[in-house]
């Protein structure tokens, strides 16, 4: 297990120190000039002799004359020290900002998953049990629906059908904690977007299973199906679901992106969005960073965790 | 007796194999088609697909108005028989503005589609041919680009090469005087096209990769590769026709994706620019009024939903008519 476990982190630190290598040589190939954006709010108050030599002490700071792999060495030994650098819109530490607004998208992006889980696998079982009926095509082709749907699509027509179509909400805005009814829009639609993926692996589980000695043994003793469903089926067909959780985790923070906007939510994705259209380099590799560890790490669990589920796979 | 006998058989057995022959004259494709007409779901798809290709090709003759035509008289107007979805919030025909957007939409997913799938066959190809030590570092690759999502990747990648790209068609208008290079609206979507296919085309090399490694398994490779036929021509004649099913089930759901992500860029306001219309960007500059002004929020995303709905579901109609296997077993 200890072997296995060095393995797998041997896999995933390369790839996050790639990420690391893709993420910074994109920001500093372009040449973009965050400094410049930054003097459009001067604009007018500074003569030109003056501007300039503000601009070069701003590019100073910010160490952004300096050349690549230099540049590279000392942002790894910020990375190290925790330091994700500043923004450029607002002068925020980037990590505060993370740190303050990631608690509440992982709520709701747990609470998004187990929504997810909670609607996939019956919805699974029943697409497997009623196979190629009305109700089967209607299961996968419906949320199959949901699957390239995106947030900012979704979110605004929910919001029509819901508040003023059907007049059954108010509008839901902001964020007061988890157990409030307002969050029940969001995390829906954040659990939308994974969900035909558990759906799919379900019920794809739940036909090989279905067809197993030992499932068949059970019917014949005269075991009642719901016994049988609950006892010898879910328990083995669960075990590849686990598999999805990497693409949850993708979906969640995606949709995040776009929902925390939309619902006035103060969480992580919102960050995310307000970084790409303000061009703040910082927070968008901060943003990314954070991303690809969270989808990292969900994967390497997932690795971790599997052989303990089904012993058949054999730890090397 | 016996020979006559044996000559009998012979001949009915001839006639068998006759029967046989004049069944298979029924193509794969022919089957294809059969069955991909007769799942009701998919042929919603096709024409859905249809209707958008049409939309795309032919949307600047349909539109009553162009793109940047504002009626000033009649800002944020609800359907009329004028503007049948309505004018936006500085008096621009809706329906048009979908139109345009249809165009926006099929043109990226089709550039980006065509070079992700380049990309991703050769990469596939070096994978599945170069020996172990090239499979590994190719799946290394692909490993570290999917694990950041795709959107963020993407955008990240538009970001960045933005400004490269509009500095480098200036230099080329300012060099070469090129009409060409003098209008920068297309840049946008040159960028747009850069950041989704960097993204898209793992999963085509994973999966003609995967497709060279089983297929090299099956046995009339074999027997081709013991009768002496080269590598090359196996590739072209037995490995690419047995392949192209599950591409083109792939192609059709990137094709959805590629929309998408071009939505959701122009959404960020990092892809499609205003006044180009892109049904992401159409979303994005109305969301804040969706309680007053929903048909200007609901349209542009109702036929974003329509469209990839559709495209998926003839993709998945696709899946099963190429993989008649599978049998909806997936």
């Amino acid at each position: 297990m200890f072997v296995y476990t060095i393995k797998r982190l041997a896999v995933a630190i390369p790839t996050f120190i790639a990420v690391l290598l893709i993420t910074f040589t994109l920001t500093v190939l372009s040449p973009f000039d965050p400094v410049a954006m930054m003097m459009t709010q001067f604009e007018g108050t500074l003569d030109t002799l003056a501007r300039e030599e503000v601009i070069e002490r701003i590019r100073d700071q910010y160490g952004l004359n300096d050349s690549y792999w230099v540049q590279f060495s000392r942002w790894i030994g910020r990375l190290v020290q925790g330091d994700l650098g500043i923004s450029i819109n607002g002068q925020r530490d980037v990590l505060r900002m993370i740190v303050k607004t990631f608690p509440i998208s992982f709520q709701l992006g747990l609470a998004g998953a187990v929504v997810t889980t909670i609607l996939g696998i019956p919805l699974g079982c029943i697409a497997a049990l009623r196979q190629n009926t009305w109700l089967d095509y209607t299961i996968v082709g419906g949320t199959l629906g949901f699957r390239t749907v995106p947030v900012f699509v979704l979110a605004p027509l929910l919001l029509v059908l819901f508040v003023l179509v059907l007049d059954i909400m108010r509008v839901p805005r902001g964020w007061d904690g988890l157990f409030q009814s307002k969050v029940i829009l969001p995390v829906f639609i954040l659990a939308l977007g994974p969900l035909p993926v558990v759906v799919r692996q379900t019920r794809a589980a739940v036909l090989e299973v279905f067809s197993m000695d030992y499932v068949r043994t059970a019917k014949m003793k005269g075991l009642e199906m719901w016994r049988i469903i609950l006892r010898h089926i879910l328990r083995n067909a669960l075990i590849p679901v686990v598999t999805t959780l990497g693409f949850i985790a993708e979906g969640l923070i995606v949709g995040s992106i776009f929902l925390d906007s939309i619902f006035a939510i103060p969480g992580f994705g919102g960050v995310a969005e307000a970084g790409f259209r303000g061009f703040d380099y910082p927070v968008i590799m901060g943003v990314t960073m954070v991303s690809a560890i969270m989808i990292i790490l969900t994967n390497l669990i997932v690795d971790l965790v599997y052989p303990f589920l089904d012993p058949r796979i054999k730890i090397e | 007796m016996s020979e006559s006998s044996e000559t009998v058989s012979n001949e009915s057995l001839r006639e068998e194999l006759a029967g046989e022959s004049a069944l298979q004259t029924r193509s794969l494709w022919k089957d294809a088609v059969g069955r991909l007409l007769r799942n009701r779901l998919s042929v919603i798809g096709l024409i859905i697909t249809l209707f958008l290709l049409v939309g795309a090709l032919f949307g600047p003759y349909i539109a009553p108005y162009s793109y940047t035509e504002q009626d000033l008289l009649n800002v944020a107007k609800m359907p009329s028989p004028d503007h049948w979805l309505g004018t936006d919030e500085i008096g621009r025909d809706l329906f048009s503005r979908v139109l345009w957007g249809a165009r926006t939409a099929t043109l990226v997913a089709i550039f980006t589609t065509f070079i992700s799938v380049i990309i991703g066959v050769v990469v596939g190809a070096i994978a599945g041919y170069g020996g172990p030590l090239a499979d590994n570092i190719t799946g290394r690759i692909i490993d570290i680009v999917m694990s950041v999502p795709g959107l963020l990747l993407a955008a990240l990648i538009a970001v960045s090469i933005k400004e490269p790209v509009v500095t480098w068609a200036e230099n080329i208008y300012d060099t070469t005087g090129f009409p060409l290079f003098a209008d920068t609206t297309w840049l946008d979507l040159l960028v747009v096209f850069g950041g989704l296919a960097f993204v898209s085309w793992p999963g085509y090399a994973r999966l003609i990769r995967g497709q060279i490694f089983s297929l090299r398994e099956e046995q009339y490779i074999e027997a081709a590769k013991s009768v002496g036929v080269s590598e090359l021509k196996i590739a072209l004649r037995h490995l690419l026709p047995n392949a192209i099913g599950p591409v083109i089930v792939t192609l059709t759901f990137s094709f959805s994706s590629a929309m998408v992500l071009e939505s959701s860029l122009s959404y960020l306001g990092i892809g499609v620019q205003p006044p180009q219309a892109s049904w992401g960007n159409m979303i994005a500059s109305n969301i804040g009024s969706w309680s007053y002004r929903p048909w200007l929020v609901a349209v542009p995303a109702l036929t974003l939903a329509i469209v990839t709905l559709g495209i998926n579901f003839l993709g998945d109609g696709l899946n099963d008519a190429l993989n008649p296997r599978s049998k909806r077993s997936i």
